[in-house]
């Protein structure tokens, strides 16, 4: 072909291609209002306060509502359980109310097939079966609910009571009995007492998993981090003592690693070592002379033994324990080995013995936890309805089945022809697809409620949006079914004000209105008058910690544990909960099974290998996952995934660990138990692609997530203190070998950080403002809230299994966790972000320019400029460039919860963290309008403001007294890899470890 | 290489290029043709018929109703909004209460219904432009909107980069991408 043709062809094709790409006006419409309601401005943001229903911790929330939708969830920053703070479970609340298998109209199932009805026709049926039951006799239409708010629950109790019924029973599937066992034996209060965790100086976990989902997760990741600070008098110390490592083992100082339900036998040696310190005087002389007897074998050096752990541990933790001003023990979480009724009594002991007045145990805001009704109980009730002549089990948001996989009988009760089952879900979840008759319910998104997590404060639920479907309150719901006339209250709402007004805590209706508009009332109710008193004698309670046979490799004991992502299993529906992966494993999507090198070796089974693991309950395959955070002898699985059905994010996802557990429950406590002894172990060889994040486990030597030993830390501060002007040894050895990995200084992102040795280009001019975020490694606790944050302001698509197998996870933040290469229990923690350099590596080598330095320091993306080269993100040192290989989905209704405020990215263009420009956005035009300048703390990004520690900052680096500006002042102040000369904006600030 | 070499020597056929050309004219007919009806179409100068007859003429032009007084959020948030229908039946029950129009506004109140207006002023989705920060300025709405108050239907506009930047620049207003329009 000649020149001229070519050229001529290419120039017809370009005009064909324009004149193509010209579409046609799009059909846009733009819909007015009928009426206006009074708190909606179009592109303004209204809050609702209101109260999380995702686990029972009950934490307050502030829903966003735009344009009618509920687009973002963030901490009530005046409510006392959470303090403005929330988890990542919270964060994803609207997941649930936008969830697109969410179940819209009511299911009839008629010959095994599920027909659609009206409400009003699901109503009438519901109605005339409880009517026809109730006819029967008593007891004959039966509950069980999730844990519900006082108001709720009297309702419920008023409604059966008006079927001839029992009251509801309170279902949920991690519900510590033993804790409560234990306080009932040793404090006379069956109960869950709150601990004032932050005014300890030593803490002792013997499992307790209260960074994740015990009791309240999110008010004792604060109150921890409160005691763990670094203060000028010290750092408080807490230790953890399980077989397997949490993500609260995880960020223990020292994490003991016993044999599985051994826990009690490090607590006696401790009671035995304070007891022959003098402690525990006050004490009842025959409660010590008990203590005595019963610890009297533990020595230490039978103690480790007995434990299973180096006696050296166990000594440097009595030691550390009985200097401690304010010593606490927590108890266990779930029972992994058997030994948690010990366990928990003991440690109630040992705090009595420490501290004979249990200052740091608040016995008036109890947990409303401790009103669930015990496992056992449960298992009596479900197998009452077998043998009784209940004919109507209506269901509350409870999954039996899935919490009871192991236990057939369940499924043949809810099964059973003269029962007929109705479940108000709005998901089809185990349980829910054996029922008769499904009837949804509104979410707590939709309702008026109350629900308050511990005594002594209301917190109220509101509706934050309007209702998605037609589905009634559940209080609405049971009036209607149980009352033809004389109803006690015209609506669930009524009945709320109503309540609150009879036990005298709201008096009028402003009263009402201020409640719902601060997110409740905090002080307003009086603690229940019970008080602790410690026991006489402790007799026969104090079982020798029993020691079981000798250890097989071949038969492990397989442990089921709470996952901080999925809680026991609700959470596992939510695509931001199954994308966001583990914080320890880094695996998204499935569920391995963890096991220590040796476990794993007597099988022959490689990492990313399936296993088969049999119980006498029942048999899986997992892919098993070798990690040093657990006891050899040992496997764990965390629970929450591997439904039936529950939507299409919980599909095939990942394993029901719970299928292999006992079906009975602990006869001391009525427990669950959550472990069981591997009848088979096998190895299968088969390779399963594990759908992990992380590169690599350790930092290689390139110094990213960087520790400093306390004692260094002060001595650094004092010689500071001693002689500003003198530098410190590191600044001396800065100077000698400066620019090297060791000694590159910390340079500020701002003009005077330029230095023509070692720039290239010229610095940056910044007027007013220059963002930077500061980081303390030594408060994150790797809960990845602020990921899931993130996710939920930034519009970030979810990729799933297989493309996070490939590696295109589009996280804007991700939680990068290392273990120390000598110690791999030691692990730290490292938020990753884009670090907005000031001379950054992606703004060189874009041929288009579409990262941009704006002239408040952010590094710009413009999402339209890019044309999808990805030399950005290959010259990005710190790999958090995102690259949209497709088009993400949101299937409806999920595209509700986007955020209007930040564009949607599509196929083949980069994206990366803003530092939520949008929200800088917001202050400037507040600040305009004010005609101020931006204050310190007005702009905070999602991330920072639900970070339960409160480990992130955010400020303007050009103010001198910002926070973050004297935070880099700070001695444990350096950059990620700054020694690449990229002068980042996020400075991290060294976590600090105790020596040894 | 040899091909082409050969093709060189070849004597030129006027025939072939004389086909070539009456091809490009052809495409150019067809894509001149379009281009006409797709920005000139017969319709363009009134602008797009709306779902009730409503006359910016009238109403911001004859009556000299204040912008503010329908889109009132125009001054306080990004979106100037438009007036719910119970609005304009704060008038319309007393004013030409029962014009084929006018009742039409009544069939969508009374029945609970979203007015279906066809939207004229585009912006691209990646952009996000604030009317509150403009107002603020005190730029008049008829600079980027046009002569509203003379027209009955709105012809409306796409907003291109290059009108934003224009004016952006020559009264020194913030030239970010991000902190200005894109995010």
């Amino acid at each position: 072909m000649k020149r001229r043709d070519f050229l001529k062809l290419a120039g017809m094709g370009s005009i064909s291609f324009a004149a193509s790409a010209c579409t046609s006006e799009t059909d846009k419409m733009l819909y007015s209002l009928v009426e206006a309601p009074g708190d909606m401005v179009t592109g303004s943001p209204a809050w609702y306060a209101s109260t999380c229903r995702e686990c029972p911790a009950g934490c307050g929330i502030l829903v966003k509502n735009r344009e009618g939708r509920a687009i973002k969830v963030e901490g009530n920053p005046l409510h006392p359980v959470n303090r403005g703070k929330l988890c990542i479970r919270g964060q994803a609340v609207v997941q649930g109310v936008y969830n697109p298998d969410r179940i819209r109209t009511p299911l009839v199932k008629k010959n095994g097939r599920w027909r659609p009805v009206s409400f009003s026709r699901a109503r009438t049926i519901l109605t005339e079966k409880a009517f026809q039951a109730a006819q029967g006799g008593t007891d004959r239409v039966r509950m069980l609910t999730e844990l519900v708010g006082d108001s709720q629950m009297s309702l419920l109790t008023r409604c059966l009571k008006q079927l001839h019924s029992r009251g509801p029973v309170v279902f949920e599937p991690l519900a510590y009995e033993t804790l409560r066992t234990a306080n009932r034996e040793v404090f006379g209060i069956d109960g869950l007492p709150a601990y004032r965790m932050e005014r300890a100086d030593c803490l002792v976990s013997l499992g307790a998993d209260f960074l994740e989902t015990w009791l309240s997760p999110v008010e004792y990741a604060w109150r921890f981090k409160a005691m763990h600070a670094v203060r000028p008098e010290g750092k408080g110390i807490f230790f953890h003592i399980s077989p397997y490592q949490s993500l609260t083992g995880a960020n223990a100082d020292r994490w003991i690693a016993c044999d599985p339900g051994r826990e009690a036998a490090v607590v006696m040696g401790l009671i035995k070592a304070a007891l022959e310190q003098g402690r525990g005087a006050g004490l009842p002389k025959a409660l010590i002379q008990t203590l005595r007897d019963a610890s009297g074998g533990y020595t230490p050096k039978a103690t480790a033994r007995m434990a299973g752990i180096d006696s050296a541990d166990f000594e440097g933790l009595a030691i550390r324990l009985l200097k401690a001003k304010a010593p606490l023990i927590l108890g266990t979480g779930v029972d992994t080995g058997g030994g948690a009724f010990p366990a928990d009594l003991a440690a109630n002991l040992l705090n009595l013995v420490l501290d004979p007045a249990l200052t740091l145990f608040d016995f008036d805001h109890r947990h409303r936890m401790e009103q669930a009704a015990r496992r056992s109980d449960v298992l009596d009730f479900l197998t009452s309805l077998r043998a009784d002549a209940a004919k109507l089990l209506l269901i509350h948001n409870a999954d039996p089945v899935y919490a009871l996989a192991a236990d057939s009988k369940v499924r043949e009760t809810l099964t059973n022809d003269r029962l007929f089952v109705a479940s108000f879900s709005n998901f089809m979840d185990d349980t829910t697809a054996l029922a008769d008759l499904i009837l949804p319910v509104s979410h707590p998104l939709e309702s008026w409620d109350e629900y308050s997590g511990k005594n002594g404060i209301i917190s109220t639920v509101q509706p934050a949006m309007g209702p998605l479907t037609p589905a009634p309150q559940v209080g609405d719901l049971m009036m209607d079914i149980a009352f033809d006339d004389q109803r006690p209250a015209p609506d669930y709402k009524s009945w709320v004000m109503a309540r609150l007004h009879l036990r005298g805590i709201v008096r009028e209706k402003s009263g009402w209105l201020k409640a719902l508009q601060t997110g409740g009332m905090f002080s307003a109710v009086a603690p229940p008058n019970e008080h602790p008193h410690p026991p006489m004698h402790v007799d026969g309670l104090l079982k020798p910690v029993s020691i079981a046979a000798a250890k097989d490799p071949a038969r492990p004991v397989f442990a089921a544990v709470p996952s901080i992502r999925f809680f026991d299993g609700r959470g596992g529906n939510r695509p931001w909960l199954c994308e966001i992966p583990d914080p320890l494993t880094k695996v998204a999507w499935q569920a391995p099974v963890l096991g220590h090198p040796e476990t794993f070796k007597a099988v022959g089974a490689g990492h990313g290998e399936i296993v088969e693991i049999s119980t006498r309950s029942g048999q899986i395959r997992a892919i098993a996952y070798i990690t040093h955070q657990v006891k050899p002898g040992l496997l764990v699985m965390s629970m929450g995934q591997g439904h039936h059905d529950f939507g299409r994010y919980a599909k095939n996802a990942g394993i029901n660990p719970l299928i292999l557990m006992p079906p009975e429950p602990d006869k001391d406590t009525g427990a669950p138990v959550f472990f069981a002894t591997a009848a088979g172990f096998t190895g299968t060889g088969d390779p399963m692609p594990l759908a992990h994040t992380d590169g690599s486990r350790i930092q290689h030597g390139r110094k990213i997530a960087l520790t400093v030993e306390l004692g260094a830390l002060r001595k650094k501060e004092r010689m500071h203190e001693k002689d500003p002007a003198r530098p410190t040894a590191d600044e001396t050895a800065r100077h000698e070998t400066s620019l090297t990995m060791d000694g590159f200084p910390l340079t500020l992102p701002l003009p005077e950080g330029y230095d023509p040795k070692r720039d290239f280009y010229p610095p940056h001019a910044h007027d007013h403002y220059r963002w930077a975020m500061v980081v303390d490694l030594d408060k994150c606790i790797g809960c990845a809230a602020c990921a899931a944050a993130c996710y939920a302001e930034n519009n970030i698509g979810i990729v799933g299994k297989d493309r996070i197998i490939e590696g295109r996870e589009m996280a804007w933040l991700r939680i990068e966790r290392y273990h120390d290469p000598d110690h791999p229990e030691k692990v730290i923690f490292f938020p990753m972000m884009c670090q907005q350099c000031d001379n950054a590596p992606c703004e060189p080598v874009c041929p288009v320019y579409a990262p941009h330095h704006s002239r408040e320091g952010l590094n710009n993306q413009i999402y339209n400029r890019c044309i999808g080269t990805r030399f950005c993100s290959q010259n990005c040192p710190y790999k958090v460039r995102r690259f949209n290989w497709f088009e993400w989905k949101w299937p409806a209704p999920l595209q509700n919860q986007l955020n209007p405020d930040v564009t949607v990215r599509s196929k083949g263009v980069m994206e990366k963290c803003s530092f939520c420009v949008q929200r800088i956005k917001v202050a400037h035009g507040r600040a305009k309008d004010e005609k101020r300048e931006i204050k310190d703390g007005e702009v905070v990004p999602a991330c920072v403001q639900t970070c339960p520690t409160g480990a992130l900052t955010f400020g303007n680096l050009m103010d001198v007294n910002s926070r973050v500006r004297m935070l880099t002042g700070n001695r444990r102040a350096y950059q990620a890899m700054g020694y690449l000369n990229t002068k980042p904006a996020v400075i991290y600030l060294k976590k600090v470890i105790l020596k040894g | 290489m040899t091909a082409l070499a050969d093709q060189k020597n070849e004597p030129r056929k006027a025939g072939k290029n004389a086909l070539l050309i009456f091809w490009m004219g052809l495409i150019f007919v067809f894509v001149a043709g379009f281009l006409i009806f797709f920005y000139i179409p017969p319709a363009a100068d009134i602008g797009a018929a709306q779902p009730i007859a409503f006359s910016h003429r009238v109403h911001a032009g004859i009556k000299n109703i204040q912008c503010q007084f329908c889109h009132s959020y125009v001054g306080r948030s990004s979106f100037p909004g438009i007036p719910p229908v119970e609005k304009c039946l704060y008038c319309h029950k007393y004013v030409i209460a029962n014009h084929p129009e006018i009742q039409k506004e009544h069939m969508y109140f009374n029945t609970k219904t979203p007015t279906p207006w066809k939207k004229v002023f585009y912006l691209p989705e990646h952009v996000f432009f604030n009317h509150q920060r403009h107002i603020k300025k005190d730029i008049a709405c008829q600079e980027c909107h046009g002569p509203v108050e003379t027209m009955d239907r709105l012809k409306g506009k796409k907003f291109k980069m290059g009108f934003c930047i224009t004016c952006h620049k020559a009264r020194g207003a913030n030239l970010d991408c991000w902190l200005a329009c894109h995010n």
